[in-house]
């Protein structure tokens, strides 16, 4: 904790202007991920084919069409839909993760540390195994159960954290620990005692975007934008943050209510993104991670870059995880982790050649 | 219990499975065994001429019911019931001891009928039940639905746990199991234990199930007869697409996309239909890619836990959503290879091929 607070400092000094260059250059070098990611898949779509099919549906532009009817639904209702919902889901993960690991003031905290994701699990497995119709009229209830599963788990960890009178954060997480546990083993219960075809649960909970829509995303924008730019108008303060609490409220910082936003900020973003693409380890743990390890720790850099990073992040895995085992799919958590791990142990050791 | 099992499979005219282009229900073409009666040729008569040459048993034993030969001097006679097609003569009891090969190619040995049975197993309770000897399952596992009378049948477990305390209080003189988990500790127990290869890669082995049932409890014309009947009707509908090179694409979508491939019992149900999977090139069950569904566009597709597919945006170009050929069914005949399955399959050929039943 110390190193990375001096670390927070001596970079502090280095960086006070806002990293225009190195936003810039990420966005432009999201874009060319995502295209990349929407012109490879199970069916063989020719590189042509995907910008001329991409070009078609923009208004001014008039292109015949040259290729078969499937392929615009591909790219349309498949590839586009989902390499988008990745990227704002990895994004999303991204943030949460850097804000709560900044307010816990622990590189160990990810987005699912006071029981958001138990919570999620339990709502989805309540739907998959009591029999409850995937939708209904039209809406689905899958992403509404497991939103509203989150929600209820962080309230009450929540709502025991700020009872009691001191170490709230603490106690936080010692609350959402507990409400995690207890509900996932709810859900083990019902899996248990339930038809024993277990595959599309699982394949639910080790996270995926095999049904992504463009309604997906256009549902979490409003979680998600103001989410980001109200953590983006925290970043100096989750700065000062890391220095230390006293330090910081001497500044006039105010710290219990910054605690209640970015909390509240940062859980229903969690929230919100989970009930679309299941649970999704490691990408909140590690994109914050990689950011601080091959920049800075300036939040004000770590906000934006560690949404750009975690969401190529994700765009990649989930093209990983549709064409690893062609025509079959694997679950994206079990990419996410495959690729991460290995990659942030390499940046681990890389960082402490560098250090020492 | 017999007469159940007949009755049961009378009704088949009525549609289980419905789909728009299902077709009404009709009389079948091929023949229907007759209720068991002693002194008359039971199922040896197949009316059409196209069928199979004998809806009898294969020339060979099914591969894991051996007969004890060094065990007895009636080896031939023990051996009659699997090996000779005029069923309606065998004897009513079969000729013990009878040895069963498990899964492991070990000897399980009976000396007489066991007379409390835990079977753990769906497809083994449903045909204990129809070869009459329902009486001798004393437990089984949560997800046993069928027949009814099982309800009122001990439950020892569910799709993980086998209370193995409660099943060794039960006094078992046979535990039927389907999977390895706890075999060891059943048999630690003092507990005969039954483990039988998988069937997974071909369904009309389940007739050598049937028999094995019929050897084990002593029910050996009446397995014999569900088996021939069993295997008559799969006779009957491969007869029928034999002029057929290659019938329709098709998917299966056990819910979210979760598909069987080529080497499941669905799969192979598949190809004794003739109908191409577009799911062929995946192992097991793989939750195929929703751009390959597209781009294979299936002619039907099979949606086994409720239509998802249909009112998908994203499907509704598909060949089988424009066509009103998705494939919803009530039932689950198909998900227990049982004496049931035949119907689900035959439900599957009505569905898909109506103009052939109509014949």
């Amino acid at each position: 904790m110390t190193d990375q607070t001096s670390h927070t400092r001596l970079n502090h000094e280095k960086s006070r202007k806002f990293p225009w260059l190195r936003l810039s250059v990420g966005i432009l070098g999201a874009i060319v991920c995502c295209l990349v990611a929407a012109s490879v898949g199970s069916v063989g779509i020719n590189p042509t084919s995907t910008v001329l099919i991409a070009l078609s549906r923009v208004p001014i532009i008039d292109v015949s069409q040259t290729w078969p009817e499937s392929w615009d639904t591909i790219l349309w209702k498949l590839r586009f839909p989902r390499v988008i919902l990745a990227l704002i889901v990895g994004a999303s993960l991204s943030v949460s993760g850097a804000t709560f690991q900044g307010l816990f003031r622990n590189p160990l905290a990810d987005p699912y540390l006071i029981g958001v994701a138990s919570g999620a699990s339990l709502g989805a497995t309540v739907v998959f195994l009591t029999g409850i119709p995937f939708s209904y009229g039209g809406i689905s209830i899958l992403p509404i159960a497991s939103f509203t599963g989150a929600l209820i788990a962080v309230s009450i960890a929540y709502g025991i954290a700020v009872r009691s009178t001191s170490t709230r954060l603490t106690t936080l997480i010692l609350a959402g620990v507990a409400i995690g546990s207890f509900s996932t083993a709810i859900a083990s219960l019902l899996m248990l005692k339930s038809d024993p075809d277990l595959r599309v649960v699982l394949s639910w909970i080790m996270g995926g975007f095999i049904k992504a829509q463009w309604s997906h995303s256009l549902f979490l924008i409003p979680y998600l934008l103001p989410g980001f730019i109200i953590t983006f108008a925290y970043s100096r303060i989750l700065n000062t943050m890391q220095l230390d609490e006293e330090y910081a409220s001497s500044l006039g910082v105010n710290i219990e209510r910054t605690k209640k936003i970015l909390i509240l900020v940062a859980t229903m973003m969690t929230a919100a993104v989970v009930s679309f693409s299941g649970l999704i380890g490691f990408v909140g743990l590690v994109a914050p991670h990689v950011v601080r390890l091959i920049w800075h720790s300036d939040f004000r850099t770590l906000i934006p870059m560690a949404a750009i990073v975690g969401g190529c992040f994700l765009v990649i895995a989930d093209l990983i995880a549709r064409t690893v085992l062609s025509p079959g799919e694997i679950p994206v958590g079990i990419v996410t982790a495959l690729c991460g791990a290995p990659f942030f142990i390499y940046l681990l050791i890389r960082n402490r050649q560098d250090t020492t | 219990m017999l007469v159940f099992w007949l009755g049961c499979s009378n009704s088949i005219p009525e549609l289980p499975i419905s789909a728009a282009s299902a077709a009404p229900a009709q009389e079948l073409t091929y023949p229907i065994i007759t209720p068991l009666q002693p002194n008359k040729p039971a199922p040896a008569a197949p009316a059409a001429p196209a069928a199979p040459a004998a809806p009898a048993a294969p020339a060979a034993p099914a591969a894991y019911i051996t007969v004890a030969k060094e065990e007895s001097n009636q080896t031939k006679a023990t051996q009659k019931p699997k090996s000779k097609p005029n069923l309606q003569n065998s004897p009513r009891l079969a000729t013990f001891p009878v040895v069963i090969m498990d899964n492991e190619d070990n000897e399980v040995i009976f000396t007489k009928a066991p007379e409390r049975i835990v079977a753990f197993d769906s497809a083994a309770v449903e045909t204990i039940f129809a070869i009459g000897e329902g009486d001798r399952v004393v437990a089984t596992h949560d997800y046993v639905s069928y027949p009814p009378k099982v309800n009122s049948i001990k439950k020892v477990g569910d799709a993980f746990n086998m209370d193995i305390e409660a099943i060794v209080n039960l006094d078992p003189d046979l535990v039927y199991i389907f999977y390895p988990t706890f075999k060891e500790q059943l048999k630690n127990a003092g507990l005969k234990v039954l483990l039988i290869p998988t069937i997974d890669d071909d369904f009309q082995k389940t007739a050598d199930l049937f028999r094995m049932w019929g050897s084990i409890t002593g029910a050996v014309k009446e397995a014999n007869i569900l088996a021939s009947d069993f295997e008559m009707r799969v006779a009957a509908i491969q007869n029928m697409l034999s002029p057929y090179k290659s019938g329709p694409t098709v998917f299966q979508d056990v819910g979210g996309l979760w598909t069987p491939g080529n080497d499941t019992l669905i799969g192979n149900v598949f190809k004794t239909l003739k109908l191409q999977n577009v799911a062929h090139d995946v192992q097991g069950y793989t939750q195929f890619s929703p751009e390959m569904l597209i781009e294979r566009n299936p002619q039907y597709i099979i949606a086994s836990h409720g239509d998802s597919i249909s009112s998908d945006n994203k499907f509704k170009n598909l060949t089988a959503v424009r066509n009103g050929a998705v494939i919803t069914s009530d039932d689950d005949y198909l998900s227990t290879s049982g004496p049931r399955f035949i119907l689900g399959v035959e439900g599957l050929a009505k569905t898909i091929y109506p103009g052939l039943w109509k014949r």
